[in-house]
């Protein structure tokens, strides 16, 4: 009994680090954020406790459903195409082509690229007068004169988009395709035997194998869209007219461009909540997933 | 052992002792965030100066980027560790007064008539100066001659009036492949100033003297409404520019005619591009010419223990010599008229459209959220450029959300 109990000290002892490291630079820093979403903080180093009125005020404003709605779309649309683009790009990977690996280490810049340095890049590129994608569609007569890309609501959101997917793909790309790997090449050289086909195989034997891998990488791909910030700011700080302002922009230009900590406070409260959420769906999803229940 | 300790004992009370004396000697020094990466010339010569007289108050400078900087001055301030005095935009000195966070920086009479018109007024704030003003720029007309004369317009001259600088830039996009005139409506601030430039340019307002939100006047009708009929002539797509790109598409020959301040004549004539310039053209309400008038100032922020001789710095290294020096090396607007400044106009004659407009011009508006006020004018000028929004009930959705600002 006695070493029982000092084997659990010790073993508390050191956890304690780790735990101190926690609490110091997650639980407080979360706990301080609620604190601050009840209060009117702003410039002023003094403040006053102001009820759920911060959080009155961003759902009574109106445009915080929207902010929300389009939160959802954007994340949804990049995380996707990130997996669909991901998943094409490990099996090209995983054939058996010359230069193989070649192609394994180009697919890696996006990822290697200082992200702010991508997404200037990707600034010019969208540019109508110097850009090159406004250059190569007036080259190829698709459109009449320059096109800025980044000008109006509906091609800025869907730029900043596919910039997000430019700089995810890789990651994905490259954990599908150990995933890929990791099956065993005797299920596919059965099935070869049998006669199935190279779509059939991917259909009835990597796909299956593959969703554990595929949950994960969805999940956590989903919690870092919901919070990217870097992309969308450096490309339009959420303009024209707010079509590209999400939850985390939105809280970004409220707290840190406004100087309203209070309300931005009650705004990052509510990420906390959307990010948790998908937490606790991962965290299912991964128990499960190591029960066996998913096949 | 014992004597181990004692001469531990020692050493401590020697070496806090001289800190103590060090203490005696040094004041803190003044701490001073400055924009930018590099101190000028003409701030080393004047803080060596400092350094010379006031040897009990060095200044200690600390050099942070312009994306960061007005942000780490605030931040620190608000964390109670404010710094001495630092560079900010004079947009934000009424919000850091009504939030203490900075002390009032008396002008005399004879200070304030010393400086341009208007200029005490970028800093003021009931009936009190809470900065002093650093650096000033204005904005002017700037064309290429060559694309106005391939429009088949005079290229020496340049318009004067809306409806001039409307129907060249018509002539121009019809009859070249350039466009007329260069919008600004990215979402960044200088889609507001490129706004107000219209404003001032026609005798308008944001906010008048008494603190009432004057954005829905015929004045202001007329501007927005101008600057409506003017896209049709900008670049494609002017939501997607902000003033520095629309300047390099000036320079690319894409644009004929842009508003820009003292730097676009440098980076033309360096591109070889043949320009002239010209103050704003005026709207029909105009009683003369009018444009923007921006200045940067130096606060003193409050809890320091020193703010009188952080006020007294302040001053000392805007004094009229070191200014205009400053100004020369930054190619700014003079912030105050003198004998040099109109010897150096009469030698470049491209600098009077710059002071010209000054004597009709109007501030950044001082609101109690700056960028409450510029995301509402910025909303605002979209919503009309897009088509989303008719100039009449933009102006009246935004006077009525500046309230909140004011």
């Amino acid at each position: 009994m006695t070493s029982t109990r000092s084997a659990s000290l010790f073993a508390l002892a050191l956890l304690a680090p780790a735990i101190l490291y926690i609490l110091a630079i997650v639980a407080y820093p979360l706990f301080d954020t609620v604190v601050l979403s009840f209060t009117n903080a702003a410039l002023r180093p003094a403040y006053d406790f102001v009820g759920w009125a911060n959080y009155e005020r961003i759902f009574g404003a109106g445009n915080f459903t929207e902010v929300i709605i389009r939160t959802f779309v954007w994340t949804f649309a990049s995380v996707s195409l990130k997996m669909i683009i991901g998943m094409f790009g490990a099996v090209l990977l995983n054939a058996s082509i010359p230069g193989q690996t070649l192609f394994r280490i180009l697919t890696m810049p996006p990822w290697i690229v200082p992200m702010a340095i991508g997404i200037f890049m990707w600034g010019w590129m969208y540019n109508g007068q110097f850009g090159m994608l406004s250059g190569l569609l007036q080259n190829f007569g698709l459109i009449a004169g320059p096109f800025p890309f980044l000008a109006y609501g509906s091609s800025a959101f869907w730029a900043t988009v596919v910039t997000d997917v430019w700089i995810g793909v890789p990651m994905v790309t490259i954990y599908f395709l150990a995933s890929m790997q990791s099956i065993p090449k005797d299920l596919h050289e059965a099935a070869w035997t049998d006669g199935a086909g190279r779509l059939y195989r991917f259909r009835r034997i990597t796909l299956p194998l593959m969703v554990p891998a595929i949950m994960t990488m969805s999940l956590l791909s989903l919690i870092a869209t919901f919070n990217s910030f870097d992309i969308i700011w450096i490309l339009t700080q959420g303009g024209p007219s707010n079509q590209t302002t999400t939850m985390i922009i939105d809280t970004y230009k409220t707290a840190i461009g406004s100087y309203r900590y209070g309300e931005g406070a009650a705004r990052a409260v509510v990420i906390c909540i959307f990010v948790s959420i998908f937490c606790i769906v991962y965290f299912r999803a991964v128990r499960k997933l190591s029960q066996g229940e998913v096949k | 052992m014992k004597s181990k300790s004692k001469i531990l004992l020692a050493s401590l009370v020697v070496l806090s002792g001289s800190t103590s004396l060090a203490t005696v000697a040094y004041a803190d020094p003044i701490s001073f965030i400055l924009c930018g990466d590099e101190v000028f010339p003409t701030q080393q010569q004047a803080m060596d100066d400092w350094a010379a007289a006031n040897p009990d108050y060095p200044v200690e400078v600390q050099l942070v980027g312009w994306a960061q900087c007005q942000d780490r001055a605030t931040q620190l301030a608000i964390a109670g560790d404010p710094v001495g005095l630092a560079y900010v935009g004079s947009r934000t000195v009424k919000q850091y007064a009504i939030n203490d966070l900075i002390v009032p920086i008396p002008m005399s009479e004879e200070e304030q008539a010393s400086y341009h018109n208007y200029v005490p007024e970028t800093v003021t704030f009931e009936g009190q100066q809470w900065g002093v003003p650093v650096a000033f720029s204005t904005k002017a007309l700037y064309w290429n001659k060559d694309l106005f004369e391939a429009a088949g317009l005079d290229p020496e001259v340049p318009p004067t009036t809306w409806e001039e600088k409307i129907a060249f830039a018509k002539q121009i996009t019809e009859n070249t492949d350039s466009a007329g005139y260069g919008v600004v409506a990215k979402t960044m601030d200088n889609t507001m100033h490129q706004f107000l430039h219209w404003v001032y340019s026609n005798n308008g307002q944001v906010i008048d003297a008494e603190g009432n939100i004057v954005l829905n006047s015929p004045e202001n009708l007329e501007a927005l409404t101008a600057l409506k009929d003017i896209v049709p002539y900008g670049e494609e797509g002017p939501t997607a520019y902000e003033q520095n790109e629309v300047r390099a598409i000036w320079l690319d020959g894409g644009v004929a005619m842009i508003e820009a301040m003292a730097s676009a004549g440098n980076l033309a004539g360096e591109a070889g591009m043949n320009w002239g310039v010209a103050p704003l053209p005026q709207g029909p309400s105009a009683e003369g010419p009018g444009t923007l008038l921006i200045t940067d100032s130096l606060v003193v922020f409050k809890g320091t223990g020193y703010e009188d001789k952080a006020i007294e710095f302040a001053k000392f290294i805007t004094k009229p010599e070191y200014q205009w020096s400053y100004e020369q090396e930054n190619g700014l607007t003079p912030l105050r008229p003198s004998e040099e400044v109109a010897q150096f106009v009469a030698e470049n004659p491209e600098w009077a459209p710059l002071i010209d407009g000054i004597e009709f011009g109007g501030p950044e508006p001082l609101f109690n959220d700056y960028i409450g006020l510029q995301n509402v004018m910025i909303e605002m000028v979209q919503s009309v450029v897009t088509g989303q929004a008719e100039p009449a009930a933009a102006l009246e959705k935004a006077a009525a959300e500046l309230e909140q600002y004011k």
